[in-house]
């Protein structure tokens, strides 16, 4: 148990040592430094919302204003297209740091998905703050809701980073598909709509996607009754928790077969 | 104490695979200093690689017991785009050392005064191993994994490196890569010699560097 305890104290070392250094080859210590990660969720939601607001008008949705979904969905969308890239080869890229033992392959991926994740978060919080007090954005009505969706939706993206950084050492053609897998995706996102605005047909298979059922929670959340959330809360853990297990196994043997230079 | 448990290496060549070694099997013990002969090529790194938990063998274990480097040489373990002190830092952060103590010791053991604020990248090999040879003294290992380029540098930094590797280190254990019979002969008790696709441990270091010139 001593033993347990210690590696995991290395762990949470060592991790926090990688978060820092991403943070500086990443953006350096100029102007805004780290504040960065929060800059390209921000403009994504902001802008998208901005264009949509003029290209829709304003939403026939019981008060639900183009911007403020626009920001809900694109904050999480941009989460999960950050991790994908940076999922991608993200040991071969690391591996100079394999040099010291107590770094393992599971805290380049862990590293860097708490990046995105707070990074995310803290876009989030600065539009929605931004919106509210525009009053565009009605104060969260269930921060339960927002919190679990939120938490479900990072669950699915951190299964599916775990699969993904291993197999695309595998196999390199995995990095050619991934650019328009990720746009055929977008549908099943949940980042567009809401299942009730569907046909009941297309509501009836979008909540196998752990995405839309995240979204659906997150935005119950944040909207309240002026939405009606479709979604099926235990279909993200059946999705993610077997991911995260193989995600796992192929990271434990992909280990074996590493060169590092 | 480390000790490998019958050790084999092998890499994708081709269709096929190469064979580094097999089946190689020793231990060693508490300030043991150990060569590692070989031609270009033959596994010297990759073992020290081994030893070091950088690569992991393909059948085979090893037990560590002792405290081990990262293997010092002319490159890994940095992060080139970060400058010599942040780089000072991440190696401090992640053996939970004190940065403070790590600073004062590399300024001044690696001599490369302001260079240390810029990035690796910009660094000659020599002066990559003069930084990674002053972090891993400052740190403290009980066994030193050193590839290749042992006493780098002009006169002076050799003669620093000796003292606090042979002198006031004299007592901690060393796994030493070297083309050089004089560098083995004069440092190590015993010595592995890789050839061939195999590996062998010789007890004593003239046979050692006889069976290395016989390769």
């Amino acid at each position: 148990m001593a033993s347990f305890r210690a590696g995991w104290i290395v762990q949470a070392r060592v991790i926090k040592a990688l978060m820092i250094r991403e943070l500086l080859t990443r953006f350096g210590r100029e102007n805004f430094g780290f504040l960065w990660m929060m800059v390209e969720p921000l403009m994504f939601a902001g802008l998208v919302g901005i264009l949509w607001t003029f290209m829709r008008g304003p939403m026939e949705h019981n008060g639900v204003t183009t911007a403020a979904f626009a920001a809900s969905g694109y904050i999480p969308l941009t989460l999960f297209r950050h991790m994908v890239g940076r999922s991608q080869l993200a040991f071969s890229a690391n591996g100079g740091l394999m040099y010291h033992r107590q770094i393992k392959l599971l805290d380049f991926v862990i590293a860097r998905f708490f990046i995105e994740v707070i990074g995310s978060m803290m876009a989030f919080l600065f539009i929605s703050g931004v919106l509210i007090v525009a009053g565009l954005m009605p104060v969260p009505a269930y921060p339960d809701y927002l919190l679990a969706g939120w938490g479900i939706y990072c669950m699915f993206v951190l299964a599916i980073s775990l699969v993904l950084a291993p197999v695309s050492e595998y196999a390199e053609w995995i990095e050619k598909i991934l650019p328009v897998t990720t746009y055929i995706m977008l549908p099943f996102s949940g980042s567009f709509s809401m299942n009730a605005w569907l046909t009941p047909g297309a509501a009836k298979y979008l909540i196998y996607s752990p995405f839309v059922d995240a979204m659906e929670m997150f935005r119950y959340g944040i909207f309240g009754d002026m939405v009606t959330p479709i979604y099926n809360p235990y279909i993200p853990f059946y999705v993610s928790l077997p991911l995260m297990a193989v995600g796992l196994l192929l990271c434990r043997k992909i280990r074996g077969r590493l060169v590092v230079e | 104490m480390i000790r490998c448990h019958n050790i084999s290496k092998s890499y994708p060549m081709g269709h096929g695979r190469k064979q580094v070694f097999a089946g190689l099997d020793f231990t060693i013990g508490r300030g043991e200093r150990i060569g590692v002969l070989g031609r270009n090529g033959a596994g010297k790194s990759t073992l020290i690689k081994l030893i070091g938990g950088v690569e992991l063998p393909d059948s085979g274990r090893i037990e560590q017991k002792m405290t081990t480097s990262w293997p010092l040489g002319f490159g890994g373990g940095f992060q080139g785009s970060l400058t010599g002190y942040d780089n000072a830092r991440f190696i401090a952060r992640i053996y939970g050392a004190n940065y403070n103590d790590i600073s004062a010791f590399i300024e001044d053991f690696s001599e490369l005064g302001r260079q240390l604020k810029m990035p690796i990248k910009t660094y000659s090999s020599g002066m990559r191993a003069r930084l990674a040879f002053a972090l891993s003294l400052a740190i403290e290992f009980d066994c030193y994994l050193i590839d290749e380029v042992i006493l780098v540098g002009d006169q002076d930094f050799q003669q620093k490196c000796h003292d606090e590797f042979f002198g006031k280190r004299g007592d901690r254990a060393m796994v030493l890569a070297s083309h050089s019979p004089d560098t083995i002969r004069s440092y190590c008790s015993h010595a592995v010699v890789l050839g061939n696709g195999q590996g062998k441990i010789y007890e004593d270091i003239d046979e050692a560097l006889a069976a290395y010139a016989a390769l």
